[in-house]
This record gives structure tokens, C-alpha cells and sequence, in this order.
């Protein structure tokens, strides 16, 4: 069954929404900034594109966020923005799910948590961060301040996570469990990732090149991209529908990527994955990445579905992207509109999801 | 949906076996943790599982953490239970859908601990978090190659990956799905619970007035889910069958249930409706039953206004709170009684709240219906149920 994606919403070095993210894509990237990596690194630090969550301040007052980490303030920024786009003002949230696909979870609570215990003691242990630490505090926090009482789904399965989170959300659908699910992908990146990054891949890169797959070029990004998911009910869909979610392994046999799609990938710089997409990128199949625009994070995928939709609703003019060592191509809003796009993540063991979007105009 | 093997270990048995028999019969009690220390001035017991019950770690070289041993100790029994070889899954669609909570957590303490003080640690902690996805351990571990997902829904992990694997199979994602959870006891959660003042020094008490908190509890639960195509082809018999799942949020509060429960109460009633059957169908509810008062005084007052007349229990007075666990080996448990018709009494239980409408079975009772209920409540307001059936009589 496909689901139709009414809105869509996100934040991360681009801004925030649905034009920030397109002037983004049309531009070709994002502002990068510098992260400390911590003690005894002499003030140096790593690139990364990072996520402001002030224009939440456009949907909930200061005094409900009091207690909510920047985790979760990015979930929200991109839920609310997600629901005032489809503007389905009628939305019974009773019926409304919540699913939240996350590769590290609230990785800088989890770390306040444990500076809590580290500086104090155990028994000064601080039960606010321990709170906000747990995977699912932002599938919390989103129901909470939108009344949603319908089912409420954390996943984390790193570079899965976005493709288990949608197959979960078309299932809820079909099954009439919900009538609408908020789906979205969110990770943060903090000091203790940026030390990761030097320690795993040393000297920084300030751009990813998501097309050599052959180098390591991530460049590490935070945010979240959230959309409005409901059963297609025949009507137009601008933003397109989701009409297939596949999650497998390449030890079963490759993706199915045939000639008459688009294909958008999920590289993002990280060399352990980058054979994956180079043997998807050598078919004829026309290709486009887009993580410089956001960065490399687990939940990249969330974002490159939304880019899909922007594709859908718009025609492509993000043209930067194509198969970028070889230059720019030319296609036209026509040849697009007649063909799927399929969103392909891979994981760094030979997983992959495969997300198909459909245009209906 | 039929399940054709189960895998368990907790601190009542090294399998399922093993498992009730403490249930029914010898008890267990809690103890101090035996491998981390905490500078609180109290010591909360918990319930530990024996090195001994997991799959052999003597050099460590595998590099997996003791949730993906765990895991793997269920899985294997599970398999084994419903006589299916890892190479007799490589020609089907096999997902693998399991619950946990510290077990995707980036929280090493002594790798964080020289990060903050400038002492440059080695990625040995950060590798091993990232092949330990215990999901991906299994699939790993069996050559597996279908959907693949950790759930993280805290304390109703379990439950949610037994009922969303169902739902795979139900709509042809899958010819068969591991399904459960596993979790093990770690210094950061313990630290966790007692900072949000949920835990007690005592052996649990779940339902009982006297009742101050959980005790923290280790372990995993595995279910073989097999489609009706595959196991009639295969001849196999059905232990169990996953007859419903309903699930919702309280939209309420962070870490405390609504007090009207009214986040359950859609649970347990999606869970009946998807199910089919009535309330009055079931044999018992297998409840969460942490033993902290919130949760049990939501439970006892939802329970006596849907089921007045359904015996009830928790069975946490035996393993702990297993957290992303919890809910898979409560489900285990579940099915395990309905095969012999009786459950037992609610381990930790002696008298109910004042002005309870219900409480839970102070005695093991027999029944002869053939359906149950295992229910799970979480933080973020989470609550998640299952309606399991009596399998086919071997």
C-alpha cells in the first residue's frame, strides 16, 4: 500500500523548513562550523554542520522547553514544521502515531548524565538528564506537547534506522492502527562525536564529496527531517507517495535499481560504505547525494526523502548533485516527473534500505 | 501468527524451563550487583544473570557486549526449540525485531571518563558500541537478511518488537522473524533508576501496599515467529500463536504513567479488538507490575475497570525489571504458563492498596481458556500489549 507523504519538515545546517532545505539543495551546501573536541585538544576542532532549534520558539513558549536537550528540540522544530506544512488542521491525534528513527540517540544527555555522577558522585546522578537520555525522550516530548495518543515508536538502528522506521509507519497505516504517523529521523553531533571523528579518521575535511566513494570525506552533521505520512486516498500528492520500503542485504543480492528510476544515495563520505554506492552509481541509472547539504549522520536518509518529495513537487532543479565527479547533467522537469525516485542507504556490513517514492500530480 | 520456538534467560533460569519452575515453585531473590560498584550509601539489589548461562566468551575476541550474549543465549534456544538450522534460513525472508534499552546506549563510563579529563582513549569502547546492535548481532550471527531494527521504546521494548514482528509477517515482509529483547544491568541505568527514586532496597514488592520501587534485572527473551505457509510446510507445531497487539501513548508525562491509565486502557482494548477474542477470553494478564507505586496503582485501577474477573500477575519478583527485556520474557513466561494452565502467584505480593479494585493472585491458579495478556508500560508514556494463544498440543 502506498502512503502519501501531506508535509514535510526538518532543520539542520541548511535552516530550517521546506525552503531552507530547497534554496539549500539549489545552492549545493551548507554554512559549516566548528565543534570542540574536547579536553586536552587545545581549543581544536573538528567541522560540522550543525543545527540551530531557535525558531521553536515560533510554535511552543520558552517555558515548555525548559527541560527538553537539543535532541528533541530538533524532533520537535522538525515535527511542528512537518504538521504546519501539510496543514491538516482537522488531524485527530488520537489517531495520530509518532515515529522516531535515531542512529546514536541523545548522545550530549547521555553525556551530561554521566558528568552528573563523574563530578558529584552516584548519588547526585541528575535525573533530568538521565531522562532526556533515553532513546525515546523525543518521541515523548513530541506526544506530550502534541496530545498525540496514538502508538509511539523509537528505532535505532543506525544507517536502517530511517528505512525501518517508514516500513514500521506504511505498516500502521495498512493495518488502520493510525490514520496519520509523524515519522522522522533525528541524531546530534557533540564534542565526544567530534572526537570520534579525529580519532577514527583524522585530518578534518570541510566538505563531503559524497561521490568518492573511494575517500573518506564525511563531514559530521546533525538535525532532523520529519514527515506527515497517511494513507493515499487518491488524491493529488505533490510531495509524492512512498511506495516501497525494502530492507535487505547485499549477501541476498544487490538492490533492485532499474533503469527507469532516480536515484538518490545515501553517501555521505563514509569510505566503509562508499563500494556499496559506487556499484549503485555505475548502472545507468541517473544518481544524485546530497549530504553536503546536512552533513553525514545516521539518519541521512530522512533527509534525502525529503529531497525526493522536494523533487517530486518541484521538478529537479538540484542538478549540482548529479553523478558530480562527471559534471553536472541536464535532465528535465518532464523526464522526471515520469520516473520514481528511489532513496538507497548503506550500511557499512552490507545492509541497505531501499525507499521508492512515486510522483501523483 | 504462530511462534514455533522460545529462548530465555533471566535470573529465574538459563531457559524457559528453568524459568517457570522458579516462578512456580523456588523464588529468587536479588542481590547486590556483583560487577560494578556505586558509591550510593544504600545498596538497591538487583537480579543478576550468571555468567555461566551465556555463550562462551573466554578471550573475549568476538568483541560482543553482554546484551548480544544474552540475545544470543535466547536465539539459540529458540531456534534450536523450533528446529531451525541457520542454514535452513538462508533460502527465506528472516527479519530480526528485538527490544533493549542499555543495549543501544552510548554510554562506555571508562572510555568517557578519560575523554573528559584530556586523556585521549582508545575507540575500542565506540567500536564495540557500533557492532553491538543487538538486532544486527543476530542477524549477524545467523546470516540473516531481512529487516533488521533495535527498538527503543524503554520499558516496552519487548512487547512492541513482538507485535510489530508480527505484523512483518502478517503482511508478507517476512517468512520468519526473531523477535524479543535483551538487556543487561549496566552502572548507568542503575544510577538511572535511583535517581529518579524508583527503586528499592528491598526485594520487590510489585502490587503489594508496601511496595517501594523495582529492583533493576538483566536478561532476554527470543521468539521464533514463523508465517503459516512455512511452518505447515515444515510440518512444524505451533507453541503459540500472537493473537493481538495494541499499542498508545499517555501523552502525559516524561517518566510517570497518566493516572487515569487511559494510555492503557486504548492498549489493552486495541490489543482485544486487533486480537478478535473478548476480554473475557483471557486466562490471566501477565502485568508489568514494576513495583513502584505509580505504575502499579495505574495498572491495578485500569485492570479492575476493563477485567475485573481476569486473575492477574508479576512476575518481576522473580527476574527484576529487565527493561528493553522486560516485555519479551514476560511474553516467554506468558505462553510457557498457558501451556501448563496454570500461573502462578505474584511473587513479592501480599496485600493490596487500600480501596484497590482488584489485586493480583496471592496462589498459583489453573484455568482452561487458552489465550492471556502480557502488558508493558514505559517511560515516555508508553504502554504496549500482547493477546498470545495456546499453541497446538504436542
Amino acid at each position: 500500500m502506498r502512503v502519501q507523504i501531506q508535509g514535510i519538515g526538518c532543520v539542520g545546517a541548511f535552516g530550517c523548513g521546506r525552503n531552507d532545505l530547497a534554496q539549500a539543495l539549489a545552492r549545493g551546501g551548507s554554512p559549516v562550523q566548528m565543534v570542540p573536541v574536547g579536553p586536552g585538544t587545545n581549543g581544536a576542532g573538528m567541522p560540522a554542520l550543525l543545527a540551530d532549534t531557535a525558531p521553536l520558539s515560533n510554535f511552543l513558549p520558552p517555558r515548555s522547553l525548559r527541560r527538553i536537550d537539543h535532541f528533541s528540540r530538533m524532533a520537535l522544530l522538525g515535527a511542528y514544521l512537518a504538521l504546519d506544512d501539510a496543514k491538516m488542521n482537522d488531524l485527530d491525534r488520537s489517531r495520530l502515531g509518532v515515529i522516531i528513527a535515531t542512529g546514536y540517540g541523545a548522545t550530549q544527555s547521555t553525556f551530561r548524565f554521566l558528568d552528573s555522577s563523574m563530578d558529584h558522585g552516584d548519588i547526585c546522578a541528575s535525573p533530568i538528564h538521565f531522562s532526556n537520555s533515553v532513546h525515546n525522550s523525543a518521541a515523548a516530548h513530541l506526544s506530550i506537547l502534541l496530545h498525540a495518543t496514538g502508538p509511539s515508536l523509537t528505532i535505532s538502528q543506525f544507517e536502517m534506522s530511517v528505512a525501518t522506521a517508514l516500513l514500521c509507519a506504511m505498516q500502521w497505516l495498512k493495518e488502520e492502527r493510525v490514520d496519520a504517523v509523524l515519522v522522522g529521523g533525528v541524531d546530534e553531533c557533540g564534542p565526544v562525536l567530534a572526537y570520534c571523528y579525529q580519532q577514527f579518521f583524522g585530518k578534518p575535511n570541510a566538505l563531503v564529496q559524497p561521490f568518492c566513494f573511494s575517500e573518506q570525506t564525511a563531514v559530521a552533521g546533525e538535525g532532523a527531517a520529519f514527515m506527515l505520512l497517511t494513507r493515499h486516498d487518491q488524491s493529488a500528492a505533490p510531495l509524492g507517495l512512498i511506495d516501497t520500503v525494502t530492507l535487505s542485504h547485499l549477501c541476498a543480492g544487490p538492490p533492485d535499481l532499474s533503469n527507469d528510476v532516480w536515484l538518490v544515495l545515501g553517501a555521505d563520505g563514509q569510505r566503509c560504505c562508499g563500494e556499496h554506492y559506487a556499484k549503485a552509481a555505475s548502472s545507468s541509472t541517473p544518481a544524485a547525494a546530497f549530504a553536503p547539504v546536512w552533513g553525514s549522520l545516521p539518519v541521512g536518509q530522512a533527509f534525502d526523502i525529503l529531497a525526493a518529495a522536494l523533487m517530486l513537487q518541484r521538478g529537479f532543479d538540484f542538478a549540482p548533485y548529479l553523478n558530480a565527479k562527471e559534471g553536472p547533467a541536464d535532465p528535465t522537469v518532464d523526464a522526471l516527473c515520469a520516473k520514481p525516485i528511489v532513496c538507497l542507504k548503506c550500511g557499512s556490513h552490507g545492509e541497505y534500505g531501499r525507499v521508492k517514492l512515486v510522483g501523483r500530480f | 501468527v504462530a511462534v514455533t520456538g522460545l529462548g530465555c534467560v533471566s535470573a529465574a533460569g538459563a531457559n524457559l524451563t528453568q524459568c517457570l519452575e522458579t516462578l512456580f515453585k523456588t523464588g529468587c531473590l536479588p542481590g547486590p550487583p556483583s560487577r560494578f560498584c556505586s558509591d550510593h550509601p544504600q545498596v538497591h539489589p538487583v537480579f543478576e544473570v550468571p555468567d555461566a548461562w551465556l555463550p562462551d566468551d573466554t578471550d573475549g575476541s568476538d568483541g560482543l557486549l553482554r546484551t548480544s550474549r544474552l540475545a544470543l543465549a535466547a536465539a539459540a534456544q529458540a531456534l534450536a526449540d523450533a528446529g531451525w538450522t541457520a542454514k535452513g534460513l538462508h533460502r527465506l525472508k528472516v527479519g530480526v525485531c528485538l527490544g533493549t534499552t542499555v543495549g543501544s546506549s552510548l554510554n562506555n563510563e571508562p572510555f568517557y571518563r578519560q575523554y573528559r579529563i584530556g586523556q585521549h582513549p582508545d575507540m575500542s569502547a565506540i567500536k564495540a558500541y557500533l557492532i553491538n546492535s543487538p538486532a544486527a548481532v543476530l542477524a549477524r550471527g545467523y546470516g540473516l537478511a531481512g529487516p533488521c531494527q533495535t527498538v527503543v521504546n524503554a520499558c516496552s521494548s519487548g512487547t512492541d518488537a513482538i507485535g510489530l514482528a508480527a505484523e512483518w509477517l502478517r503482511s508478507g515482509v517476512c517468512d520468519v522473524v526473531l523477535a524479543g529483547g535483551a538487556d543487561e544491568l549496566s552502572r548507568v541505568a542503575y544510577n538511572g533508576f535511583i535517581s529518579l527514586m524508583i527503586t528499592d532496597t528491598q526485594p520487590a514488592r510489585p502490587f503489594d501496599r508496601a511496595r517501594k520501587g523495582l529492583n533493576l534485572g538483566e536478561g532476554a527473551a527470543v521468539l521464533v515467529l514463523e508465517s503459516e505457509a512455512i511452518r505447515h510446510h515444515r510440518g512444524q507445531r505451533a507453541r503459540a500463536f500472537v493473537l493481538g497487539y495494541g499499542a498508545a501513548c499517555d501523552a502525559y508525562h516524561l517518566t510517570a504513567p497518566s493516572p487515569t491509565g487511559e494510555g492503557l486502557r486504548r492498549a489493552l482494548t486495541e490489543a482485544i479488538a486487533n486480537s478478535g477474542k473478548s476480554f473475557a477470553d483471557l486466562a490471566f494478564i501477565n502485568a508489568h507490575g514494576t513495583a513502584t507505586p505509580d505504575n502499579d496503582r495505574v495498572e491495578t485501577r485500569v485492570l479492575g475497570e476493563l477485567t475485573p474477573q481476569v486473575p492477574f500477575l508479576s512476575t518481576k519478583g522473580a527476574t527484576g525489571h529487565a527493561l528493553g527485556a522486560a516485555g519479551a520474557i514476560e511474553a516467554a513466561f506468558t505462553i510457557g504458563c498457558l501451556e501448563m494452565g496454570q500461573v502462578p502467584a505474584s511473587i513479592g505480593f501480599c496485600v493490596s492498596d487500600d480501596g484497590a479494585l482488584v489485586q493480583p493472585l496471592a496462589q498459583p491458579r489453573a484455568f482452561t481458556k487458552t489465550m492471556a495478556a502480557s502488558q508493558s508500560l514505559a517511560f515516555g508514556g508508553n504502554n504496549a500489549v500482547l493477546i498470545l494463544g495456546k499453541g497446538e498440543v504436542g
